[in-house]
């Protein structure tokens, strides 16, 4: 096997394997298992504990009253009795005894705590118009002057659903691109730097380097972090797939599911585009960028220092996103969307709002891969001399050290 | 055969090498000696084609490059092994690295790790072993997969006198199979006993070259190993005698000035009496070194 796939496969092999990974994996859907179950359980707590029932003798007023708050009822009891014993078993918040008595409706709430407030605003605006229809018949008054009694002021809102669920969705995307490709930047640069400058403090590599050359190594090392990055990516994409097919049907989520279909299927499209290009060429510079950084640093205790001002740079990248996201037709949105290190960002935000065309696109992703290629070949050159400078001078004296090993 | 041909390296203003040559034949063995900072190991890194360098070195009379990479078996002065695989994984790893395939070398690990006893197993991880057996488990890396050129940057450093000796059996296997050796060392008598030329080496420049008896028959027959029951002061009086070391009661080291003076002494000490030892030899390999560092430090 060709050096530069042992290495390569060496790297993903060990990365795969480290618990962190497996940690760095399994976290969100541990947290989305978590709160889903917790849902899960408030749901059905909610279902069994929180619930009233609705005692009348008056039949037609009861179905009514359940017919407009049918969430909150337990229709199965029926009786004083048997509401008692729910409530002490704490199966009933409470119980409502509903009355018409000499042209009065009353309702008396019995419970071992007070009324939910929500509950009493659905309890008086339920009596109140049953009071209206007695007061009416007593008053006997045509339907044509109850009617006229009945008449409210006229309030409109007119919203484009398609327009509005648009715009929600174009505001989603980007806070769920801009912070992925945060997250996935800022965990795999840690952890290139870390890797390269733990090889580098066991001062294997000139063992390494008697073997193969150092831009076969270089190479094979990004390449190994890249593999590890897209394993991560493609899990995440076969769970979020998962998790969207379980929430269709599961009953807790289904209603939401079909409420926001629209919007979250705008969501998914605008992350399952060109976006998810820039977002691994993004990752692969800034892991090139990190690798670098490894190389500098001369112990592995050293290397989260050796991260640092990468991450600096994609933190600054992530920040100036944000005063921009209302403001696309800026100059400054357009000029870095081109630039390396920022167009992962700031081309997925045009792209999400429509702002950039497909030549723009190809312009921006064909300049983020030559400077790939080119850092790639410019480290991997220099990569040697600042890999085998392992003495304790200052930062400057090993760069222009490793410098001068150049070949 | 290596060939290292009129090879200079320039730090900045700092020449690491000046004009350098030597050669070792397949099957032979050279020692590279010198104080700390003598360009040893930027000799080896030259070789290893980790520096930009004038002059020219060929394996083979091939250059060094990728293509000979995997006929060579690099020990550097740092030990250095990847902490979090097993022993296996990492003999492997490397080996691999030389373009050998997992299944050759894998049966040979256990018989490796028994010929240097090292203690543990080849799936104990690295860092769970001593400093000892790890140095052990880099000598393996180094030479299981039956390199043709070996380089050795202090391989002795940090073994006990067993496991040094471990080292020499294997290093004249290798020796023995036709690889060509060179090592570096600062203990002499190791470099006396391994190896067929030496070059040593002082401000990167060559001080001594050529095999261990004619180095030190090159500095003349000056000492003179004598056991008598004359005293010192007695033997310090004898002619040409520069200086007198007792080694043990009666038995003594008399440095001369002039070799030729030997006939002379040996005449007076045994004044045609039994004497139990008069030995006259060149300085040992130590002293030659000891002499060249001093004149590096006037």
């Amino acid at each position: 096997m060709n050096k530069l796939w042992i290495v390569t496969f060496e790297t993903f092999l060990r990365q795969i394997k480290s618990w962190s990974f497996v940690a760095l994996i399994l976290g969100p859907f541990i947290i989305f298992g978590i709160s889903m179950g917790a849902g899960y359980v408030s749901y059905n707590g909610a279902e069994s504990g929180s619930d009233i029932a609705v005692i009348s003798k008056e039949t037609a007023m009861r179905e009514q009253f359940i017919k407009a708050n049918k969430d909150d009822v337990n229709q199965k009891i029926t009786t004083v009795s048997a509401a008692k014993k729910a409530v002490n078993k704490n199966k009933l918040a409470g119980y409502l005894v509903l009355k018409t008595n000499k042209n009065q409706a009353t309702a008396t709430y019995h419970g071992t705590s007070s009324i939910d407030s929500s509950l009493k605003t659905k309890v008086l605006t339920f009596t109140s118009q049953i009071q209206q229809q007695l007061n009416y018949a007593k008053a006997g008054m045509t339907l044509e002057q109850v009617q006229q009694l009945q008449q409210q002021p006229a309030f409109k809102e007119k919203i484009s659903k398609k327009t509005g669920t648009a715009k929600t969705a174009k505001l989603i995307s980007f806070w769920v691109t801009v912070i992925m490709v945060y997250t996935i930047l800022v965990t795999y640069t840690g952890i290139t730097a870390q890797e390269i400058a733990s090889e580098k403090g066991t001062k294997i590599m000139e063992i390494i380097f008697s073997s193969t050359t150092a831009s076969k190594y270089f190479i094979g090392k990004i390449l190994g972090v890249l593999l590890v990055i897209l394993t991560q990516i493609l899990i995440y994409l076969i769970g979020g797939w998962g998790g969207y097919l379980i929430a269709q049907k599961a009953s807790m989520t289904k209603d939401i599911m079909e409420q926001y279909h629209t919007l979250i299927n705008s969501v998914l499209h605008n992350l399952l585009s060109v976006n998810l290009v820039f977002l691994l060429l993004g990752v692969v510079i800034y892991t090139i960028l990190a690798a670098f950084s490894g190389a500098l640093v001369t112990k592995a205790e050293d290397a989260s220092k050796a991260a640092q001002p990468v991450t600096m740079l994609s933190m600054l990248a992530f920040f100036v996103t944000f005063p921009f996201q209302n403001n696309l037709d800026a100059v400054a949105v357009k000029i870095l969307s081109y630039v390396p290190f920022f167009s992962s960002y700031f081309m997925p935000m045009r792209v999400i709002n429509s702002e950039a065309g497909p030549v723009e696109i190809s312009i921006s992703l064909l300049i983020l891969v030559l400077s790939i290629v080119l850092l790639t070949f410019y480290i991997s050159k220099i990569y040697q001399g600042l890999m085998l400078q392992t003495d304790d001078s200052s930062f400057w004296k090993r760069f222009k050290r490793g410098l001068s090993y150049n070949k | 055969m290596l060939e290292v041909k009129h090879v200079s390296k320039e730090f900045k203003t700092v020449k690491a090498l000046n004009d350098i040559n030597f050669t070792v034949k397949n099957g032979q063995i050279l020692g590279l000696i010198g104080q700390n900072g003598a360009g040893k190991s930027t000799t080896f890194h030259s070789i290893l084609d980790f520096l930009q360098y004038d002059g020219e070195i060929t394996w083979e009379n091939e250059p060094i490059t990728n293509n000979v990479f995997d006929q060579i078996g690099y020990l550097p002065e740092e030990r250095s092994l990847m902490p979090k695989l097993t022993v296996e994984q990492q003999i492997v790893y490397l080996a691999r690295l030389k373009n050998r395939p997992a299944k050759e070398i894998r049966p040979k690990i256990d018989e490796w790790l028994k010929k240097f006893a090292v203690k543990g197993s080849k799936k104990d991880k690295i860092k769970s072993l001593s400093k000892g057996n790890q140095q052990k488990v880099q000598l393996i890396c180094t030479m299981i997969h039956d390199p043709k050129l070996i380089i050795l940057d202090e391989p002795f450093s940090g073994l006990d006198p067993v496991n040094a000796d471990l080292l020499k059996q294997a290093i004249f296997e290798a020796k023995k199979k036709g690889a060509a050796i060179i090592f570096s060392s600062h203990d002499m008598e190791n470099v006396e006993e391994l190896c067929d030329k030496l070059v040593m080496l002082k401000n990167g420049e060559i001080v001594l070259d050529g095999t261990v008896s004619d180095v030190r028959n090159s500095f003349g027959k000056t000492h003179l190993f004598v056991t008598t029951d004359w005293t010192k002061e007695q033997l310090e009086q004898l002619p040409q005698v520069s200086s007198v070391v007792v080694r043990d009661p009666n038995k003594y080291l008399l440095e001369l000035a002039d070799e030729k003076a030997g006939n002379e002494i040996f005449e007076k000490l045994t004044d045609g009496k039994y004497i139990e030892e008069f030995s006259q030899q060149p300085p040992s390999l130590n002293e030659i070194f000891r002499m060249k560092a001093g004149v590096i430090n006037e």
